[in-house]
This record gives structure tokens, C-alpha cells and sequence, in this order.
């Protein structure tokens, strides 16, 4: 049907885009092929429409107490779980703050007691939806008072893990410092004596035997232990 | 409407052979970002599938590295949620284009193709009206892997999106069947094309 003298051909079109097609996919083999480059460029875009589509004040509706699946809930950890003795264990909140605090498990009990049944969602896709009961993380702030040039808040954590949260988020009504999971006292693999819960963010947020909160008026190097190795900061849900 | 026949052509072309179809350029801007940034969104998301497989959980199937994209879990959702503008802003400007240009009544599945799979007989004029249908067909499932997608990206700030797919794992298995589905249509239209119009209506989308 071709004309001799045509030297490209429908036939060789056909081969080419075969064959550019298959390349792109062997490129793609797995490899990384300039994640961190599309990470720098969408980055910014995707954390601004997270912010705006925050709603820092409003709460994200709950499940009923039928709907908890404790089994769906992994447990994840960088190192193990470390050994807290609750008698004598203190959470130190600090920073940027008008009133830094040394607080007692005691003392933190002591506090309004706030529970909310919520999906837990892990980056690496599954979820499950879970009963914490703590005390609000803005509770804790209007003890300490942070000041206004507060932005973010560093979570530290016994193991060694650490995370930084913007203000909003961590002030979001739903953010917990919590001490109770399923109705029962937080076992010691999801974090007791105390861990952020919150149904704002991803799971690797939600840090696990925090002892140290401190408030910031910047982000620091080490933003968080994932984070650092280069999954989202914001990861907000 | 003649294609110009070359003098040299050895064989004697009919004399009202259809000339290449012409394309709107909007058509095909659309086709060629929709393939490039499906098959980004595709692998890199099969990337994402591994962290934690749809089906059996950590103890699941994985799928093979060289369909996936990323090299590991961050890398895949880096480029998923780049990809995704490319994807979705492709697809809403097209959607506003065919919707301003009526074109969506001009070019997709009516009633007429319908009634001509029930009872036509020209097996040319069905062949036409399969291909309208299935490449209408997509549509909805290119709009569905997106609110599916949103759903799981921020089921807290869109709850009620979320809400729609019931459970957790019902939102997950819809956004995964899209690929399939997406995959077997590509196959699908490419050859409903071929066979519609020959390469060179393929080629007329794509050049």
C-alpha cells in the first residue's frame, strides 16, 4: 500500500511510539526518576491548598462507638518500645511560650478528659478507626501560654522520634494528647504514656511517647524523622 | 475532500478516498496530556498500591518495580500528587471545553448510537457507535478515579466525599479498579479507532 519511496512509514510511526513507550516505562523501573526534583516543584502548591482547605476550628465528624476496628490499627515504630515508668514520667512543654511546664502524668489526668472516636489513617494506606481519650493540645497551650510569635510546635518523643506541626493544626480542637485508646488506658506499643492523636493528619504526625512539646516561632532543620528522609511536612488529611 | 494521490503512487487510489480527519487542537492537547499524565498517575500510584497492597494487606500481592514509578513509598506519592494537577486540570479544562463548545452533544454517545447497537445493521455505522460509547463510557470513570483519589488524599477535610464510599476499603478498592479500567479502555479505544478510522484517524489525534 506504501509508496517506495516514502522512507517513513505509518509502519515505522508505529515501531517508534512502541518503542519510546516502552522506554519510559523501563526508565520508570522502580526507580526513584527525579522524585525529590517533582517533590520541590509540587511541594509548595500541594502544602498551600492544604492550608487553605484546613478548617482549624471546625471538627471533623466522628464514628460511632460500633463502627472501632482495633485490629485494623498497625503498630509502627522506628525503635522498638521504649520503657516509661508513669510514676515518674514528665512532659516538658516549652519554647516560645509565656509559662514552660513540667507536667505529671497526674497532673495531666487531672485535666479535661476529651474523647473522639476517628479514622486513623497511616501513609502507607490502610486505617482504622480508633477511640482516643486525652486532653486537647489547645488546653495544654492556654496553660502555657505561647507567644505570639509562635508558628509551630516539636514534638519529642522517648525513642528518639520527633515531628514539627504548624500551630492551627496542632491547635485544631481534635488534636489530642492522648492517654486512652478503645476505652482502655493507651498501651505501651501505641505510645503511653502519651501520643498525638488527630484526625488532621497522617499517621507519621502522630507522634508516639512524647515527652517534650515546644513551641517555635520557625521550622528547624529536623523537621521530622520521616520527614527528614522525604515524605510530606504538612501531610494533612 | 480528496487526498492528494502522489503521481508516482504505482496504485490507482479511489477517487473519493476520505482525507485525514482533522482534529480540534483542544482534542488533542487533551489526549496527549491524559495519556502522559495516566500513565504517571498509574505507576506511581501502583508505587503507593505496594506500601500496603489493597488486597491482603502487608502479606499481599505486590506489583512487579518496573510498573511502578517513585522507587519507594515517598517517591511514589511525590509523584502521584504532581501528577494529579496534571491529570485533573487536563481533564477540567476539557470538560469546560467540550461543555462551552457543545461538543459533548456533537461527539459523545446519544441515543441515536444506542438505538443503532439495538437494531442496526451497517456493521461500519456500529462500529462508529461502539467507539462513541466506549470512549463516553470513560468519562465518568476518569471523574470517579478523581473523587476517589480526593477521598483518600483528605477524608477529613472532604468527609462527605469520603462518606459516599462507605468504608475504608471500599474507597480503596474503587480507586484501584480504575486502573484496570483505564488500561483495558486504552487497549479498547486504540482499536476501535484503528478499526474506525484506520492509523491515520489515531494519527490525527496525536499530530
Amino acid at each position: 500500500m506504501q509508496s517506495p519511496r516514502r522512507p517513513f512509514t505509518r509502519r515505522h510511526l508505529l515501531q517508534l511510539s512502541g518503542l519510546s513507550g516502552a522506554g519510559l516505562l523501563l526508565n520508570a523501573c522502580g526507580a526513584p526518576l527525579y522524585s525529590d526534583q517533582v517533590n520541590q516543584a509540587f511541594e509548595p502548591l500541594n502544602q498551600r491548598v492544604e492550608k487553605i482547605i484546613l478548617k482549624p476550628q471546625s471538627l471533623v465528624p466522628e464514628y460511632s462507638a460500633s463502627a472501632v476496628n482495633p485490629e485494623a490499627l498497625l503498630i509502627n515504630s522506628i525503635d522498638g518500645t521504649p520503657e516509661i515508668d508513669p510514676t515518674t514520667f514528665q512532659l516538658i512543654i516549652d519554647g516560645a511560650v509565656n509559662r514552660p511546664m513540667q507536667l505529671s502524668l497526674a497532673d495531666l489526668q487531672s485535666m479535661p478528659l476529651t474523647s473522639m472516636i476517628i479514622r486513623h489513617v497511616c501513609v502507607e494506606g490502610w486505617a482504622a478507626i480508633v477511640q482516643w481519650g486525652g486532653i486537647r493540645l489547645q488546653d495544654l497551650a492556654a496553660l502555657v501560654q505561647p507567644k505570639p510569635e509562635a508558628r509551630y510546635v516539636y514534638f519529642q518523643s522517648a525513642d528518639g522520634y520527633y515531628e514539627s506541626w504548624d500551630l492551627p493544626s496542632a491547635l485544631h480542637p481534635q488534636t489530642l494528647m492522648a492517654y486512652q485508646k478503645n476505652g482502655a488506658p493507651l498501651p505501651a506499643e501505641n505510645g503511653a504514656p502519651l501520643r498525638l492523636a488527630s484526625p488532621i493528619k497522617l499517621g507519621y504526625k502522630q507522634s508516639k511517647w512524647v515527652t517534650r512539646i515546644s513551641f517555635t516561632a520557625d521550622l528547624m532543620d529536623r523537621q521530622g524523622y520521616w520527614v527528614d528522609k522525604g515524605y510530606e511536612w504538612f501531610a494533612g488529611l | 475532500m480528496s487526498s492528494p494521490a502522489s503521481p508516482s503512487d504505482p496504485i490507482k487510489r479511489p477517487k473519493k478516498a476520505p482525507s485525514a480527519p482533522k482534529q480540534a487542537l483542544f482534542a488533542k492537547i487533551f489526549h496527549w496530556i491524559n495519556l502522559i499524565s495516566l500513565l504517571l498517575m498509574l505507576t506511581s500510584g501502583l508505587q503507593i498500591y505496594n506500601a500496603n497492597p489493597v488486597f491482603g494487606g502487608r502479606a499481599g500481592w505486590h506489583f512487579p518495580a518496573f510498573v511502578t514509578l517513585g522507587g519507594w513509598l515517598a517517591g511514589g506519592r511525590h509523584w502521584h500528587f504532581a501528577a494529579m494537577w496534571l491529570f485533573a486540570m487536563n481533564l477540567l479544562i476539557y470538560g469546560i471545553y467540550i461543555f462551552i463548545t457543545r461538543r459533548w452533544k456533537r461527539r459523545y454517545a446519544s441515543s441515536s448510537d444506542v438505538q443503532v447497537l439495538q437494531t442496526g445493521t451497517n456493521q461500519k455505522r456500529r462500529n462508529y457507535a461502539w467507539h462513541r460509547v466506549v470512549y463516553t463510557a470513560i468519562m465518568p470513570v476518569l471523574v470517579l478515579a478523581i473523587a476517589s483519589g480526593l477521598a483518600m488524599y483528605k477524608p477529613a477535610q472532604f468527609h462527605w466525599l469520603s462518606g459516599l464510599f462507605i468504608n475504608w476499603q471500599i474507597l480503596r478498592t474503587v480507586h484501584f479498579i480504575t486502573v484496570p479500567i483505564v488500561v483495558l479502555f486504552t487497549l479498547i479505544h486504540s482499536l476501535l479507532a484503528l478499526k474506525v478510522g484506520q492509523f491515520r484517524l489515531v494519527k490525527s489525534m496525536f499530530t
